[in-house]
């Protein structure tokens, strides 16, 4: 009974929120335009899967994030590597990175579409910017709060400062690199929503907003189902690498 | 003789605006092809005169000698092992990329006593059995000098004594030079060729023992004496 209801329980709250959505539209409280029934929205996003069109703005922005999100991570991981490297360097750009971290990348959309148009790299910048700064910063934490102990055992056998970082430091590192690229991967789906809701004519979030236009407010919930449900997805993918890779290391508390 | 020679070394450490004098200069003569053991109640100045000596720090003045070519391997107090290598890649870590013999290796942990662990990692292992793979990659390394910083400290009675057998035994075989700080009077009676007593940042009395190491009793009448002394000089 408990490993029945244990299995079940990612399950009951979802199936409590249709419930009570069923309720409210069965009531009768709001109009159909403001909130479609479910069966509705359910007959939708089945019409849209068998069209095939949530497929394409699907991977229409599948493929811009893993593009920003590959640019974003070589950088990330290039210039925690600098500061690894030579931490003295930090002081220099220390503040500029502040600065941007603070500085929500949709706020920059008018400035991108002014300098780089309403094409793709508007939005691969937008990507870059969301994803950078969590990678970043935990590439840099995991970089260098590597446990001092173990770098002088590389000491002790002669390794050279990059020998250290190849075989020390960067193992050390590989957890909170996989949670650094884990929560940029969800900043990037966040941010190239919004990006194709103001400057774009194919991906999910123009496919929401181009529905609220046409007054389809069920394709507008599908939309946001749809994005929900390929990001849970995502991220799970990055759970498992994470405990594939790090298999029991976490008992001993490296991670 | 040759070995390493140790020349009013002079270490200081700033703790909260204060300086702290923990060598107040060392003169010390560390043999070839023997063990020396420095021997000194806790925070003495035994484990910084040891990474002096190891290179991990520098001496504020002094010098430190070195007769010969040496290359040196370092076993911790703790066992430092990289958590994400299993015992097998553990123990080669010191080698790099340095071609050897998988024969030499699993030769060196099998002497560590631990057959059929090759594959486990640190995490599964017990504390004695960390330590065992820590010595074990410092004998993989075949250095000619190896310092240890009271590495059986973790291990059982049992385990203590095969190791320190081991030792000694490694010791002959290999000829290799061993500086060895721990805070025990047996154990530094049942290894050492050579033993510095340490008090205060300074060496406070040396003594050197003939018998061979692997045939100590710590029962005989020289070695009773012998540790009565040295009782004696650390004001016990």
């Amino acid at each position: 009974m408990k490993k029945t209801l244990s299995t079940l329980a990612p399950f009951l709250g979802i199936i409590l929120v249709v419930a009570l959505w069923f309720l409210v539209c069965r009531l009768g409280i709001f109009s159909t335009y403001v909130l479609p029934p479910p069966e509705k929205v359910f007959h939708s996003f089945l019409k849209m899967l068998k069209s095939g069109e949530i497929f394409q703005d699907v991977i229409i922005s599948l493929v811009r994030i893993l593009k920003g999100f590959a640019i974003a991570f070589l950088l990330a991981f290039l210039l925690g590597m600098f500061r690894s490297l030579v931490p003295s360097s930090e002081k220099y750009y220390n503040c500029i990175v502040q600065f941007f971290r603070n500085v929500p990348p949709l706020s920059l959309i008018p400035l991108l579409i002014l300098w780089c148009g309403i094409g793709e790299t508007t939005k691969t910048v937008i990507i870059v910017l969301a994803s950078f700064f969590p990678m970043y910063l935990n590439i840099v934490k995991g970089f260098t709060g590597c446990d001092q102990k173990l770098l002088e055992v590389g000491d002790a056998f002669g390794y050279t400062r990059f020998e250290k970082f190849k075989h020390i430091i960067l193992p050390y590192a590989s957890a909170d690199i996989l949670v650094g690229m884990r929560i940029g991967m969800g900043y990037s789906w966040r941010a190239i929503i919004g990006a194709e809701m103001i400057a774009a004519s194919s991906g999910i979030g123009h496919m929401i907003l181009f529905a609220q236009e046409m007054s389809r407010t069920d394709k507008v919930i599908v939309g946001i189902f749809v994005v929900g449900i390929v990001g849970l997805v995502t991220d799970k993918l990055f759970g498992i690498l994470l405990r594939k890779l790090f298999k029991g290391n976490g008992e001993n508390g490296w991670n | 003789m040759a070995g390493i020679e140790l020349k009013q070394i002079q270490k200081t450490y700033p703790v909260d605006g204060h300086t702290i004098h923990v060598l107040k200069g060392i003169d010390l003569q560390i043999p070839e092809k023997s063990i020396t053991v420095i021997l000194g109640r806790s925070g003495c100045g035994k484990t910084t005169l040891l990474r002096l000596v190891g290179g991990l720090e520098s001496p504020d003045s002094g010098e430190i000698h070195f007769d010969t070519a040496h290359k040196t391997a370092f076993v911790f107090q703790e066992s430092r092992l990289m958590p994400w290598l299993n015992v097998w890649d553990n123990v080669k870590f010191g080698l790099k990329k340095q071609p050897c013999l998988d024969a030499t290796i699993q030769n060196i942990i099998d002497t560590v006593g631990l057959k059929g662990f090759e594959k486990a990692f640190p995490h599964q292992l017990s504390g004695g059995m960390q330590q065992r793979v820590a010595i074990a990659r410092a004998l993989a390394y075949e250095p000619s000098f190896i310092m240890m910083d009271e590495p059986f400290a973790a291990l059982d009675y049992f385990t203590r004594n095969q190791m320190q057998k081991e030792l000694i035994r490694l010791q002959k075989n290999r000829g290799a030079s061993i500086l060895f700080v721990t805070h025990s009077i047996d154990e530094a009676l049942l290894l050492g060729h050579k033993i510095a007593i340490i008090e205060n940042g300074q060496i406070k009395k040396e003594f050197l023992i003939e018998t061979d190491s692997d045939e100590r009793d710590l029962l005989a009448e020289e070695l009773i004496a012998l540790k009565r002394e040295i009782i004696q000089q650390l004001d016990l």
